[in-house]
């Protein structure tokens, strides 16, 4: 476990360093969630504006919607692993899997600490708007303090369930040698579809009832509802905790037995 | 001179073709990417016209018109102007090499180095939904005037993206590596994916000049609809003039960036 833990925190470091060579992107982080917030804002405060103040849409008032917005902007964007994905798929695709076959290094580990790594310039600005989101967001975020641990430990399931996703996915590219095509398709759908821009609630009763059997609810929709609580159920927060783990543990198993098949017609083509 | 272009850019469509013809699998699944990204974007314009009845000027009929507009400019950046968001790459790793080396304008090649063959499919599918679309909701705007108008001001949105995504990409030339280019792009794009009458007061002011998104896919959809009124023409004119500054602006950044150009890390590998 020690030497595991050696090995991969110094992938970690190694990623934190090249990452931080390009702080200008944390920028570019902030600017994506500021203004999808601000076109998000500017919908609904156009048809929230033609109604009274008190007016609510399937129980959300309008600030409470922009609360969630903002929140689940900035868990989608923790969470997505396109960038790592692509260059997973380009690393099969031109056989630069070589160093991970001769080399004690698990592709999987050797990514997902990559992806933290160079995920480090939006951990720092992202953990300080949610910081300051409290203080905008009266009432509506964190109303009491045991929220914040249970939506940390959500959000950490999120990025690791994700990132699974997203390995599950590459994998076929032993295969299909291109598969971002897959990819983009599952990275535009989630966007609406897992409630990045929208709450749930506000879908069709019969699309809650499906996805509710998928682990879809717990990229998104799961840490926001617990940043969002208004009353602590610890119950219920635990519940969920262990089914997203077990969604984690499923999509992990899944992954590995599609690699493990995957690597055996792996022939290092362009290496 | 343009014969010549015309002949590149013919050359450049069947080697594409080619190549996408290579990875059939991919060639389906961008297919079917561009079907979940339309049915994305529907489901959710549904979800809101569940909540209202319009958005600003649009509604429910018209924000269909709106997102085929939308739909066929994104198609249309696909499959024309890939190769501006792999202009950053070529900086970065120096493989901008092998195309300054070649004997044709070096940002045509650049800008048209790949073209997404599949993407002609998907045009043909949205012509087709549009088509119905407007016979069902809008049928005075199956006339001759609009659909030209709509045509050209498509295309005019579309090299709008095109110069946003050129431009950023040139800043690599001054940030050494700007892979998040894209995603800033990316972002900037997403003001053009809503309607315009959502944008009010300054907000409206700034997305119809300095970051004319309003422009790419909103008034092609007026245009379409309600044809070359008072307020269209001025909308069409802006977009015009709007088109031939930046691309003004893109022949500018390219060539004062070719000069800070230094083939960065003598590039060994393929030239994607």
């Amino acid at each position: 476990m020690l030497v595991w833990f050696k090995k991969y925190s110094s992938i970690l470091r190694a990623s934190i360093i090249t990452a931080l060579e390009y702080k200008a992107n944390s920028v570019v982080g902030l600017f994506a969630i500021l203004s999808g917030l601000l076109i998000e804002y500017l919908i609904w405060s156009m048809i929230y504006s033609s109604q009274s103040s008190a007016y609510t849409i399937d129980g959300w008032t309008f600030n409470r919607l922009i609360a969630y917005i903002f929140l689940s902007m900035i868990i989608g964007q923790l969470k997505s692993s396109w960038v790592t994905a692509h260059e997973m798929i380009m690393q099969i695709r031109q056989g630069f899997m070589n160093q991970y076959l001769v080399k004690p290094l698990s592709f999987f580990s050797y990514h997902l600490m990559n992806f933290i790594g160079t995920n480090i310039l939006y951990y720092i600005p992202y953990a300080i708007l949610i910081f300051i989101a409290p203080i905008i967001f009266k009432d509506l975020i964190f109303i009491n303090f045991v929220q914040v641990p249970f939506f940390i430990l959500a959000v950490i399931i999120s990025i690791y369930l994700s990132y699974s996703i997203y390995f599950f996915m590459v994998c076929f590219a032993f295969w299909f040698g291109e598969v971002r095509a897959l990819l983009a398709a599952y990275n535009i759908s989630m966007f609406v579809l897992a409630g990045q821009i929208i709450p749930l609630d506000f879908f069709p009763e019969y699309y809650i009832e499906i996805i509710n059997y998928t682990p879809i609810p717990y990229l998104i929709k799961f840490p926001v509802d617990i940043a969002m609580a208004l009353e602590v159920d610890l119950y219920k927060w635990f519940t969920f905790i262990f089914i997203a783990l077990i969604w984690c543990f499923i999509m992990r198993l899944l992954s590995s037995i599609v690699y493990s098949i995957g690597i055996k017609r792996y022939e290092a083509y362009g290496s | 001179m343009v014969l010549r272009y015309l002949n590149l850019f013919y050359s450049i469509f069947k080697y594409s073709l080619a190549r996408d013809m290579e990875y059939k699998t991919n060639f389906i699944g961008s297919l079917f990417v561009d079907a979940i990204y339309y049915l994305s974007w529907y489901f959710f314009f549904e979800v809101i016209y569940s909540k209202t009845s319009v958005l600003g000027d649009f509604d429910r009929e018209a924000i269909l018109v709106f997102l085929i507009a939308t739909f066929f400019a994104d198609t249309l950046f696909m499959m024309l102007f890939d190769g501006a968001g792999q202009l950053r790459e070529h900086i970065r790793t120096g493989s901008l090499d092998f195309i300054l080396l070649r004997p044709v304008n070096s940002q045509f090649l650049i800008s048209f180095r790949y073209i997404r063959s599949y993407a002609l499919v998907s045009i043909f599918v949205l012509s087709v939904i549009l088509y119905n679309i407007l016979s069902l909701f809008h049928p005075n705007a199956l006339n001759i005037i609009n659909i030209v108008m709509f045509i050209i001001s498509i295309f005019m949105g579309t090299v709008i993206w095109y110069c946003f995504e050129f431009l950023t990409s040139c800043l690599t030339f001054y940030f050494r590596d700007f892979r998040t280019g894209g995603w800033l792009t990316h972002e900037i794009m997403k003001f053009s994916m809503r309607p315009d009458s959502i944008y009010q007061g300054f907000m409206r002011k700034i997305l119809f000049s300095i970051l004319p998104m309003a422009l790419v896919a909103s008034v092609p959809s007026r245009l379409l609809m309600y044809g070359l009124s008072t307020q269209n023409q001025k909308y069409f004119v802006a977009q015009i003039i709007i088109v031939l500054i930046l691309l003004s602006l893109t022949r500018i950044l390219w060539k004062v960036g070719l000069k800070r150009y230094e083939s960065a890390q003598s590039y060994t590998g393929p030239v994607i």
